[in-house]
């Protein structure tokens, strides 16, 4: 069978007397989105640098395609790409020569898809790197590492310092990656992106691994929000099973139940309900149910600090 | 925003920075006045001093005129005046570039001018900051000599006291204005620097031809440096020159700014060319890559080298006829260029041009470290590049910019010297280029083994080796130094060539060392994790 995409088995990470990273055992199937979130300081990068060999790790190991990353590092690489976060580029040459650069340094380029994704990107190539805003140095990380169609795309927050339009192009080049089979591990804050795009998460706190799996399988552990408004009076809600952090505003109470919603039914059943509006919760209501106490009201536009 | 923010952050900055180095003027100026008479107790050894240093066109080249050195006052110019001078002019340019481009390119005016300031009156505020710098740089020199100047040692007058230390901050006035006005020409803090040191550099190559002896002295009126050296301090007071100093000072800090209220913020009015059509050249891999990125410092250094060679090489012959039968032989001999003529003299210029290639050394591995801290090398080693193979070709390069360099430094200097029927020959030349190699051979190497084990300390451990180095063979060359201390000196350890014929010996043993520690680098480099994003 063909190797995952990814494997780690009890990756470590320590420096000094600090645990950066814990005992992480993961598999990234090919041909999967991963999301892969966590709060500052988890150890989301520090996986990253495991993975390409920028740094050793303290014990466990990490294979990529079957290739072990530190050992194998320069083989691994020839099947990967990755967008850092934030790194400076050369600013004496020109977009158009960073381009040309590390495609050389790759080995590989479809030439014809990196013209495309220039033009989608909206770059200007004759421009030096220094004269570039920090969005467009951004936009040619990103093409840089597009344009050699890899088996597998590491991205570390490649949306950062974009704008809404292309960040839009971003994810639909993302689809088509994922349309051709690419892998895609994807570091990122922005929680609506992941939503959008990642069939599967992995979620690191405070170094370890904390939950792992489909979004829909990790919905559970987030209650459902519910927005009621009573066109009567509004009745007792707090004490009903499954049933928690109740909000009154007026006429409308918003609340989270968990588990079987019969109750809360019935008791709605006999007051005077004039809207009632449910769903399903956000990979930020999860995130926050990880983290945060437990579900709290939802978040305002899907980014956490 | 009150008025007088800009004023008030620059000088305060500017004034820390004036005061200690005003101190560190004062205290170079007392030791070596206090130290003179313990050294030259009696009037005989000090006619002798001055009858063996005070005409020789070959220190006069090199370490600026000396006049009267029977008197202390003589004595203390020859040791610290031009040296302050320069130091005291990197000081001032360095500082006006930094607190005026580098605190607009680092965004901090945008915030101070949306308050109302017009961009004229920042550009003036700061150079009135930077004049309260200088204002405390002369205050603490001035403090320093007069007070020496009453010991009974030394014996100066408070008004000679004063002259003397307003001419060794003239250097700093006048760069500094200079560097408020690449400030303004310049688009970024690094080419404004650039440019104020390039004016710099030519001026005490002029200084330098000026004073050879070779004929040429009215040259001295046309170099910055050439018009403080004119004021003569303690020797026979020449106040005339200040007018040149200051038309100069006040010309250009008018044009600097007028240039402010006319350009955008964070641009400079020399077109910064930011766009280009591709050129492919070099960029085909990493290791070309190094070498494209590379072309614009081997440039500059080549034609620096190329043209001080030159220049050494031009004064050669008449500086080197001075030089026999004089008491500067013993002197030259210390540091290590026995005989005297053309060659004893050649060997102390490729002495300084060592220094230099062990500086430019220096400068390749600092650049290989800022690679990896800021992330650049990332973007290569995240690519199949094995990382012995990244350091490995860095350093490769960087060892035949030094063969180039040393190369250059020979063929310039003989150059310089044909032309004047110097009489030395074209091979012991070049083999004296390519001698200076090895000593900047085992700084590379010594920085390959520190960004390979300790990376933080690269930069502070390569300039150490050769300030050190430095130190101890100039301090070697003066006094008496204990043998073992000296050996530790890389330019010691180096053969004086043209003086005497290289030690392949010494060299080899610099080069071999320097392949150890280079392999020894490339190790750790690839064992540890890499710094940086």
């Amino acid at each position: 069978m063909a190797s995952p995409a990814i494997r780690t088995e009890s990756l470590t990470k320590r420096y000094g007397g600090l645990d950066a990273l814990r005992d992480l055992t993961m598999e990234v199937p090919r041909g999967a989105v991963l999301g892969y979130l966590g709060p500052n300081g988890a150890g989301k990068t520090t996986t990253i640098r495991l993975l390409l060999g920028l740094a050793r790790p303290s014990a466990g190991r990490a294979q990529i395609f079957g290739l072990d990353c530190q050992r194998q590092a320069v083989e691994a690489h020839r099947l990967l790409s990755y967008v850092p976060g934030e790194a400076d580029l050369w600013p004496a040459l020109t977009g158009a020569e960073t381009l040309h650069v590390l495609g050389r340094v790759q080995g590989q380029v479809d030439e014809a898809y990196r013209d495309e994704l220039v033009e989608r990107f909206d770059l200007d190539l004759t421009k030096k790197v220094r004269a570039y805003s920090r969005g467009n140095r951004q936009k040619v990380l990103l093409v840089a590492a597009l344009m050699a169609r890899p088996a597998l795309l590491v991205l570390d927050e490649p949306t950062s310092g974009l704008d809404p339009l292309m960040e839009q192009v971003f994810r639909e080049c993302i689809f088509e990656a994922r349309d051709r089979g690419q892998t895609v591990f994807l570091s990122s804050h922005v929680l609506s992106e992941v939503e959008a795009l990642c069939d599967q998460v992995a979620i690191l706190r405070g170094g370890q691994l904390v939950e792992m799996g489909t979004l829909a399988s990790m919905r559970h552990l987030a209650a459902v929000t519910v927005e009621v408004v009573f066109e009567g009076p509004v009745p007792e809600l707090a004490g009903v099973p499954g049933v928690s952090a109740v909000r009154h505003d007026g006429e409308v109470v918003r609340l989270q139940v968990r588990g079987a919603p019969g109750p809360l039914l019935q008791v709605l059943a006999g007051a005077d309900v004039q809207r009632l509006l449910c769903h399903e919760p956000s990979l930020e209501e999860l995130f926050l149910a990880l983290y945060g106490g437990d579900g709290t009201a939802a978040g305002d536009g899907g980014n956490l600090p | 925003m009150a008025p007088g923010v800009v004023w008030a952050r620059t000088a305060r900055r500017a004034c820390r920075s004036g005061v200690l180095w005003g101190y560190v003027f004062g205290i170079s100026v007392a030791s070596t006045a206090l130290s003179y008479s313990s050294i030259y107790k009696t009037r005989a050894e000090r006619l002798r001093l001055a009858a063996a240093f005070g005409a020789n066109h070959a220190t006069i080249a090199l370490f600026g005129p000396a006049p009267q050195l029977q008197t202390v006052g003589g004595f203390t110019v020859l040791k610290v005046f031009l040296t302050l001078t320069v130091v005291g002019a990197v000081w001032g340019l360095l500082g006006a570039t930094r607190l005026m481009r580098g605190e607009e390119d680092a965004g901090r005016w945008e915030l101070l001018l949306s308050g109302g300031t017009t961009r004229r009156a920042a550009a003036a505020q700061a150079m009135a900051g930077l004049g309260a710098g200088l204002g405390c740089l002369f205050a603490l020199t001035a403090l320093i000599t007069v007070v020496v100047g009453r010991s009974s040692k030394v014996h100066v007058g408070v008004g000679a006291a004063l002259y003397f230390a307003l001419t060794l901050t003239a250097g700093a006035v006048m760069f500094s204005a200079l560097g408020a006005l690449t400030s303004q020409l310049a688009a970024t803090r690094r080419q404004a620097a650039a440019y104020a040191a390039w004016v710099l550099g030519v001026s005490y190559a002029l200084r330098l031809v000026a004073d050879a002896g070779a004929g040429l002295h009215a040259l001295v009126w046309v170099s910055p440096l050439g018009w403080t050296e004119e004021l003569r301090p303690l020797t026979g007071p020449h106040p005339v020159a200040l007018v040149p100093i200051a038309a100069f000072t006040v010309v250009v800090a008018t044009a600097a700014v007028a240039l402010a209220g006319r350009r955008d913020l964070g641009a400079g009015v020399l077109p910064d060319r930011d766009r280009a059509r591709p050129r492919l050249r070099l960029l085909g891999g990493q290791g070309t890559l190094v070498l494209r990125l590379g072309q614009p410092t081997l440039v500059a250094w080549v034609l620096s080298v190329g043209v001080t060679g030159l220049l050494f090489g031009l004064v050669a012959k008449s500086a080197g006829a001075t030089i026999s039968g004089s008491s500067v032989r013993s002197v030259f001999a210390k540091l290590g260029a026995p005989g005297a003529g053309t060659d004893a003299y050649l060997g102390v210029t490729f002495l300084i041009l060592a220094v230099l290639a062990g500086f430019v050394a220096g400068g390749q591995m600092s650049a290989a470290r800022a690679e990896e801290a800021e992330g650049r090398a990332t973007h290569l080693l995240a690519r199949p590049v094995a990382r012995p193979r990244w350091y490995g070709t860095r350093l490769a390069t960087a060892a035949v910019f030094l063969v180039v360099i040393g190369v250059v430094a020979g063929l310039s200097t003989w150059l310089g010297a044909a032309s004047q029927d110097s009489g030395v020959g074209l091979g012991a030349l070049v083999g004296a280029g390519l001698n200076i190699v090895p000593p900047a051979a085992f700084v590379l190497g010594a920085g390959a083994l520190t960004m390979g084990l300790w990376p933080r300390a690269t930069s502070p451990v390569v300039y150490a080796v050769v300030g050190w180095s430095l130190l101890v063979d100039l301090v070697g060359g003066i006094g008496a130094l204990n043998r073992w201390v000296l050996d530790t000196s890389l330019f010691h350890q180096m053969a004086a060539a043209p003086a005497v014929s290289p030690h392949w010996v010494s060299a080899g043993v610099m080069v071999g060392l320097a392949l150890a520690m280079a392999g020894a680098g490339t190790v750790g480099l690839a064992r540890r994790d890499l710094r940086g994003p």
